[in-house]
């Protein structure tokens, strides 16, 4: 069976920006990326950068915020009532 | 300025739960849900035991399929164990045993229940008791006077004054942050769990799976992966510490789903994916600083998942009553300093939750060494297992042939076996069962005897009759 993960997901727009990268913090270590169940990262000349769309794609679980020990990635939810929405939670 | 006695920040089964309370103590209350309404952020197995029916038995017996159309509980659990080359091996499914006494968990094991549905029935007990519930509102900071927390600040620099902050807001506490009490835990004290929500036709799914409730895919190639039916669906997730992912977390998840005998089930269930999510969990040995000035920390925030399997719900309802009831005497005495919180502690350490944490540590370390170590222990600890359940289904050999082959390749495994038991197993033993096996625990009689029954398996054939 193939799995379509972008139609698993729903959310609802408005969220402002709620991930912040510091690149200067970043090590480039990767585990952001290795940890993000939706692939909204990525390494580029050895810093993390995320995803232009990740508003409207990510879940919100803080993996990338919790995992990264130089702490280069600031993470708060979005604006109330907005976001991923989980109907089968 | 909104003045109240008591802020809540979170509408999860802990902020509910101390919201009710606090309510029904007579204490003006407020708690905040960042999502439409409580349990859209949610991601959970989500299976209620019966001690929440033993501890909540008013609550509990209001919750019905009219109010929470995904319920679904059942008698019987079932455990895959999948091979390295991920076959399955084998399966044990199983009921209550006979020394299960207290009923309902005679009945089932497990009620299951989506949390979009459960969360709200549990928040409602909280608005009708009095407590005000304001959705949509992310909380961002806390208030603080001369240094001193006395409330919160939301998205919009609106403010709430309280003399009491709860943190009920989950494995990503602000609270816990804002107040010093925790920057972000380490990476040891939490897990992340992907998790596939599919629909199936209830009837398919009784046909089916009968009274199962739930299941668990022990996997030599992935971090077990657990299994929990709905009325009309059922979830496939699995989780582990940020520790222990060497690749993406998903590809462990697509493992499960791809694995052949998978297929085949979601085929005859006629299952369909439905949701992806994703959700973090703390799991640690012992739950720490929970409470500063002003603040306590529950549920979630406060680490209170239990040891063993991280069930968290229950824990983040029982540390919500208290908090409530700790906050109620501390406003009344007027004294909520950190020292007169720390009753907090006191009372949970006493509780259930007290008693679960007790062996927190061995729990912990065994559990975390066995399904969560899938290189390192389920690839000799399945074919182990499947050669003492399974062995005898070879029917090439004679009989007594065939159990020396068992019992010579059962003892193969012992060079890991072995260590294993002495690192894991008798710790939490000796724990458990406290000092009366503290004699056993001594290593060096431990090495001196297991030779010896190491020696008692067969090694040669011994003839019956004469040659
Ligand atoms: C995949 C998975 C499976 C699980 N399976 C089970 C199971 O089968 N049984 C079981 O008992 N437990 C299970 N758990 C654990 C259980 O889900 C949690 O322990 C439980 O939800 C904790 O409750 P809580 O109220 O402390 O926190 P949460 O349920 O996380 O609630 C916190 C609430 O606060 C809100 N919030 C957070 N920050 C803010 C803010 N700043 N402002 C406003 N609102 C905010 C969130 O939206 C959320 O609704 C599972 C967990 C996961 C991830
Ligand atoms: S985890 Fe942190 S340090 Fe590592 S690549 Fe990502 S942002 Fe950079
Ligand atoms: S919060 Fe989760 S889903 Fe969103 S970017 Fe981070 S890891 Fe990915």
């Amino acid at each position: 069976m193939e799995i379509r993960r972008d139609e698993l997901t729903k959310h609802i727009s408005g969220t402002g920006d709620f991930i912040k990268i510091d690149q200067s913090k970043c090590n480039g270590c990767g585990l952001c990326a290795r940890i993000c169940i939706v692939n909204l990262w990525g390494i580029k000349n050895n810093v993390a950068f995320i995803r232009e769309d990740y508003k409207e794609k990510c879940l919100e679980c803080g993996s990338c915020y919790q995992v990264c020990e130089p702490s280069a990635i600031d993470f708060s939810y979005p604006a109330g009532g907005t976001g991923v929405v989980y109907e089968q939670g | 300025m909104n003045t109240y006695d008591i802020i809540i920040v979170g509408g999860g089964p802990g902020g509910s739960m101390a919201a009710k309370t606090a309510a029904e103590l007579g204490l003006k209350t407020i708690f905040f849900e960042r999502g439409r309404k409580p349990g859209e952020k949610n991601s959970s197995g989500c299976g209620l035991g019966p001690r929440m029916w033993k501890e909540f038995p008013g609550m509990m017996k209001d919750l019905t399929p009219e109010k929470c159309p995904s319920m679904r509980a059942g008698t019987a659990a079932r455990c895959y164990f999948v091979n390295k080359e991920d076959k399955v091996a084998g399966y044990v499914m199983s009921r209550p045993t006979e020394s299960v006494s207290y009923e309902p968990a005679k009945s089932w094991i497990t009620m299951n229940c989506y949390r979009s549905e459960f969360d709200p029935w549990i928040a409602d007990f909280a608005t009708k008791a009095g407590a005000e519930l304001k959705n949509s509102t992310l909380v961002v900071n806390l208030l603080k006077e001369n240094g001193k927390i006395c409330g919160v600040v939301d998205e919009h620099g609106e403010k709430y004054k309280a003399s009491i902050v709860i943190g009920a807001d989950g494995a990503i506490s602000m609270v816990a942050k804002q107040s010093g009490l925790r920057t972000k835990w380490s990476q040891d004290q939490i897990t992340v769990c992907p998790q596939y929500d599919f629909q199936a036709p209830p009837e398919k799914i009784d046909d089916i799976m009968g009274d199962e409730t739930l299941a668990v895919w022990w996997g030599s190639t992935f971090p077990a992966s657990y299994q929990v039916f709905f009325h009309d669906g059922f979830h496939q997730g699995l989780g582990n510490w940020l520790t222990k992912w060497d690749k993406n977390p998903l590809f462990y998840l697509n493992k499960v789903i791809n694995l052949k005998y998978y297929q085949r089930l979601l085929r005859i269930l006629e299952a369909k994916p439905r949701e992806l999510q994703s959700h973090l969990l703390p799991w640690l040995q012992y739950p720490y600083n929970t409470h500063t000035d002003g603040v306590i920390l529950i549920g979630d925030a406060g680490g209170f998942p239990c040891p063993l399997e991280a069930e968290g719900i229950y824990p983040a309802m029982v540390s919500g009553k208290i908090a409530a009831e700790v906050a109620a005497d501390a406003i009344t005495f007027d004294d909520v300093s950190k020292n007169g919180l720390s009753k907090f502690d006191e009372i949970w350490q006493t509780t259930s939750l007290g008693d679960d944490f007790e062996a927190g540590e061995e729990l912990y370390n065994i559990w975390r060494a066995i399904p969560f170590s899938p290189k390192e222990t389920m690839t000799w600890f399945i074919p182990m297992l499947m050669e003492a359940l399974g062995g005898i289904y070879d029917w090439s050999q004679p009989h007594p042939n065939r159990i020396r082959q068992i019992a010579a390749k059962i003892k193969s495994y012992m060079p890991q076996a072995l260590p294993f038991m002495m690192k894991y197993v008798f710790p939490l033993v000796a724990k458990i069962f406290e000092d009366d096996l503290d004699k056993m625990m001594d290593p060096q009689k431990l090495m001196t005897a297991l030779p010896k029954v190491m020696e008692m398996l067969p090694k040669k054939k011994k003839r019956r009759r004469g040659t």
